[in-house]
């Protein structure tokens, strides 16, 4: 199994598309090319076969039990400091 | 409707214009027969990717009925749906059935790689517009022949059964392949006005000597085969029923517009 991400314009992120079933790598470019570029839809493809990717889903590292919240933008709340500062630098430039 | 090319005397255009019909006619036949490979190809994956060519070939082959036809003052459906049996002009190795999938590889192979060395030919036809649709279509083919060659050697280097049945393929379809290259009657007018850069003779010649160094040691030496000249006119009951198939869609309402 081979697993295919595409890039529809040079400069743009490389998208997992999809994946193809085929016995090896020149197979697997052509079928590739078939399922995810033939409409003239792709600018580039990378073809990986599945054993060649490292795989992490263990919950324990990526959702562990405890609040994340504080490694969030969001676990700050900074509109009243925001509301402030505005504030103070308009008077500044009052004086 | 452009008209035709002013420089071109009456001899040239119809000498171009069965040059155009032979190359145009391997395309679309070839493509209807693979396409008898969609829903029931080895696997999912081939299945796409089979269409997916086979459908190439026929849009090769509609760029150039319609060329013929700016040529012609004619009608590129009218060429493809509107003609009886015995008015196509393909190589006789489009005259088979799809086979075995061992088969239709055997024929893929053999006609890619003939194919890419006449567009390399048409590529440099002095008539422009022949020129310029033989270059992009070049730019397909390239993958095609990559395809079909990925498959020739999957089942030379795999198991017996597939190997024999790629052979088999490949020594019954020999013959009639060299005819890709069948002298066409208006030839010497065709290369001494430039149209086709190079004689058939020579293109097999070169065609030759690029695939017997592959198939040779596959099939035991290929007899000598040379092409001849009605190999683009011989027609078999397969081709006629594969005809029926293609153009009952265009017969079942005549009149028409698609």
């Amino acid at each position: 199994m081979w697993e295919v991400f595409r890039q529809e314009d040079e400069g743009d992120p490389m998208i997992h598309a999809g994946n193809v079933n085929a016995p090896d790598e020149e197979l697997a470019m052509h079928y590739a090319r078939e399922f995810y570029g033939r409409r003239g839809e792709s600018h580039r493809l990378w073809i990986v076969a599945r054993e060649a990717i490292t795989e992490l889903d263990d919950p324990d590292l990526l959702k562990p039990p405890f609040d994340r919240s504080h490694k969030k933008p969001g676990g700050y709340i900074i509109k009243h400091k925001l509301e402030a500062a505005k504030q103070r630098a308009a008077s500044e430039a009052g004086e | 409707m452009t008209a035709a090319p002013p420089e071109l005397d009456v001899t040239a255009r119809e000498a171009l214009a069965e040059l155009l019909l032979s190359v145009a006619d391997d395309e679309f036949v070839i493509g209807f027969w693979d396409s008898e490979w969609t829903g029931i190809a080895p696997m999912l994956e081939e299945d796409v990717a089979t269409s997916s060519i086979a459908q190439d070939e026929i849009g090769h082959a509609k760029a150039l009925y319609e060329l013929l036809a700016e040529l012609t003052d004619d009608d590129a459906d009218r060429i493809a749906f509107g003609r009886g049996v015995a008015d196509f002009r393909h190589a006789a190795l489009m005259n088979h059935a799809r086979g075995d999938w061992a088969f239709s590889v055997a024929r893929r192979y053999l006609y890619e790689t003939a194919d890419a060395i006449r567009l390399t030919a048409l590529a440099r036809s002095g008539h422009e517009p022949l020129a310029q649709l033989a270059g992009k279509m070049r730019r397909e083919e390239t993958y095609h022949l990559l395809h079909a060659d990925a498959w020739l050697r999957r089942l030379a280097e795999g198991g017996a059964d597939g190997r024999e049945r790629l052979t088999n393929g490949l020594v019954s379809l020999w013959p009639d392949a060299q005819e890709i290259f069948a002298p066409l009657a208006g030839e010497e007018t065709l290369v001494r006005e430039g149209l086709l850069p190079e004689p058939m003779r020579a293109m097999h010649a070169d065609w030759q000597a690029r695939v017997r160094p592959i198939l040779d040691p596959m099939c035991g030496a290929l007899p000598d085969a040379t092409p001849t000249l009605d190999g683009r006119e011989r027609r078999t009951d397969e081709f006629s029923w594969l005809h029926g198939e293609f153009t009952s869609v265009a017969r079942s309402e005549e009149a028409a517009a698609w």
